[in-house]
């Protein structure tokens, strides 16, 4: 899987880390995306010839791989996007503006990625609209009975992480979703970080819109998906104008689309699309509760490896038999800066992990630090590889040390 | 106030740094131009194959960096769209010679500015708005192709910031103004 990879790093072995910010490709993925451009490559949905309706077909059928995948009841509820910040802004700027007035109040965490606050920040702007937020327990985790609090009938909208990037914290989405619904607010969750790594299932988690990107979860860059149910969709508005979301356009007006082309203005990433739905085909076949019952495993074991080492501070929950974190670690180790560290785990050690705000920056804020280092798998690491990050940062903790 | 050009000399390096590779150090180079510094930083660095030596050669030169005057750590001065922490200060004097100074709350980013530094102190401002990021690849340090503009990449940051500050004292040179931006 990593052959090509590894060849960067000069042959040697490479311990890639940083799976929150992306995943590496399997080759069904990368073949997909090949076999597109190479034997069918076509605009979808305008061509009568062969080459445009096998697109199409293709096109489509990612459509209900990644329905199916999130147990949407329709593909029609599936709209794809460049990414999941594209999805979001979708929301933002369709249903927001359509539903939002001066007064009305959207809650969010502060450990929401910025794609999932500057878009409301700026729905604020041009509605009147306000920002409320929710901060976290003495646990590190985000204050669910807060966000409780916080609802009201002037709650238009909820939008919440299902598991955070930085805190690996896993929130109780159908519980909050029950909760909004309750007070007559639509629930919107980025699940970026949970699409890949567990079975998620909207209908379940009853919520209203979800999102999640295609390269975190094995697939290409430049496509992610909006989940909408199909009674919003049709009431919102168009986002973008042009291309394949008209139905008839005159000089002075134009009709719509129903979705999801209403919302799939202009060419779409076809062979990204398609590259998703083979991910989501190799991920299927292993098996998501599968895959998620290992990274479990993987998740605890990093955590106690990381917890052992002195002037390490971990930030996020404790695992323990309620509390499972997702198979990440943000921290800090006391007197070194997080990108010095990755720089040396990075050049000395071939360990690649992430340092940063990891785009959260209100989040750090609220834990008093600047920048954490981040390490962060998915199903294809191994303990080993674990070990091999722990041995590292020791290396790299007493190379600092010792110019002190 | 117009400032003097600073001549940047280094504090007494810390004796656990300099036993590493004590290299002709760049600061004794007499009169050399920006194009000379380059060159001399690029053969310097280019001699270190190993990742671990470069690494230890920019914390050695952070160890050099001047002590930077805290109160000068205000927002004005901060790079902004890097990871790490960084301050730059910068004054002009009467015939256009820069002078910097800079702090990180990282070591390797510190390095980083103290290279910079070196380079571009002293020189005329045109020199320093002049100065290609690209010119910096040869150096090799770290994996990361010097010219993207990135969050992580330290050196065009603080470059471009550190021209863009010479840029607005050149003008409130010639415009009239505060000297210290």
């Amino acid at each position: 899987m990593f052959d090509e990879i590894q060849k960067v790093n000069n042959g040697s072995k490479l311990v890639y880390l940083d799976n929150a910010a992306t995943s590496q490709k399997p080759s069904v993925v990368i073949d997909a995306l090949n076999e597109y451009y190479r034997s069918y490559n076509s605009n979808v949905h305008r061509g009568i010839h062969f080459l445009s309706a096998r697109a199409t077909d293709e096109y489509e059928m990612a459509r209900k791989k990644v329905a199916a995948f999130v147990n949407a009841p329709e593909s029609s509820e599936i709209v794809f996007t460049r990414n999941a910040t594209e999805a979001i802004n979708l929301v933002a700027y369709s249903w927001g503006i359509s539903n939002l007035k001066p007064g009305d109040e959207i809650v969010v965490t502060i450990a929401e990625h910025h794609s999932a606050i500057v878009p409301w920040q700026l729905l604020s702007e041009k509605t009147g609209a306000v920002l409320k937020f929710v901060s976290l327990t003495e646990d590190e985790v985000p204050d669910t009975k807060m966000l409780q609090e916080l609802l009201s009938k002037k709650t238009k909208l909820v939008v919440v992480h299902h598991v955070s990037n930085v805190l690996a914290s896993v929130l109780p989405i159908r519980d909050i979703a029950k909760w909004a619904h309750d007070v007559g607010a639509k629930i919107l969750v980025d699940a970026c970080q949970s699409v890949p790594h567990m079975v998620v299932d909207v209908q379940n988690l009853g919520v209203d819109f979800l999102v999640a990107s295609s390269h975190k979860m094995c697939g290409p860059t430049g496509v992610g998906f909006l989940y909408g149910k199909s009674e919003l969709l049709e009431s919102m508005p168009p986002f973008l104008g042009g291309g394949e979301m008209i139905k008839d356009v005159f000089l002075d007006h134009s009709t719509y689309a129903d979705p999801p082309s209403r919302f799939e203005a202009g060419t779409p990433a076809i062979g990204e699309a398609i590259g998703l739905g083979a991910a989501i085909d190799y991920l299927s076949e292993i098996g998501m509760q599968k895959i998620h019952d290992y990274e479990v495993e993987l998740a605890n074991y990093l955590y106690e490896k990381l917890h052992t080492i002195p002037g390490v501070r971990i930030y996020g929950p404790a695992p323990s038999q309620t509390v499972h974190r997702a198979a990440l670690c943000s921290f800090n180790v006391e007197g070194l800066h997080p990108t010095d560290l990755a720089t040396f785990l990075d050049q000395q050690h071939g360990v690649a992990i992430r340092s940063g705000h990891h785009c959260a920056q209100p989040l750090h804020r609220y834990l008093g630090i600047n920048a954490s280092a981040r390490a962060s798998l998915y199903f294809y690491n191994t303990k080993e590889d674990v070990d091999d990050f722990i041995r590292g940062l020791v290396d790299t903790v007493g190379f600092f040390s010792s110019f002190k | 106030m117009n400032s003097t050009t600073a001549t940047f000399r280094p504090p007494n390096p810390n004796p656990n740094l300099i036993k590493f590779k004590p290299n002709s150090h760049p600061t004794h180079m007499t009169s050399p131009t920006v194009t000379k510094k380059l060159n001399h930083l690029v053969t310097e660095f280019k001699t270190l194959h190993q990742p671990i030596d470069r690494v230890k050669k920019l914390l050695h030169y952070a160890s050099l960096l001047p002590e930077f005057n805290q109160s000068r750590k205000i927002e004005s001065n901060r790079v902004t769209g890097c990871t790490t922490q960084v301050w730059i200060d910068a004054t002009i004097n009467d015939v256009n010679g820069m002078s910097f100074h800079a702090d990180s709350d990282s070591e390797i980013t510190k390095g980083f500015c103290y290279c910079l530094i070196w380079l571009l102190d002293g020189a005329d401002g045109r020199e320093v708005v002049e100065f290609r990021i690209d010119d910096l690849e040869e150096m090799n340090v770290g994996i990361l192709p010097v010219r993207a503009s990135s969050r992580v990449n330290t050196w065009h940051n603080v470059l471009i910031s550190m021209q863009n500050r010479t840029r607005d004292l050149m003008l409130m040179q010639k415009y009239g103004g505060d000297n210290n931006v």
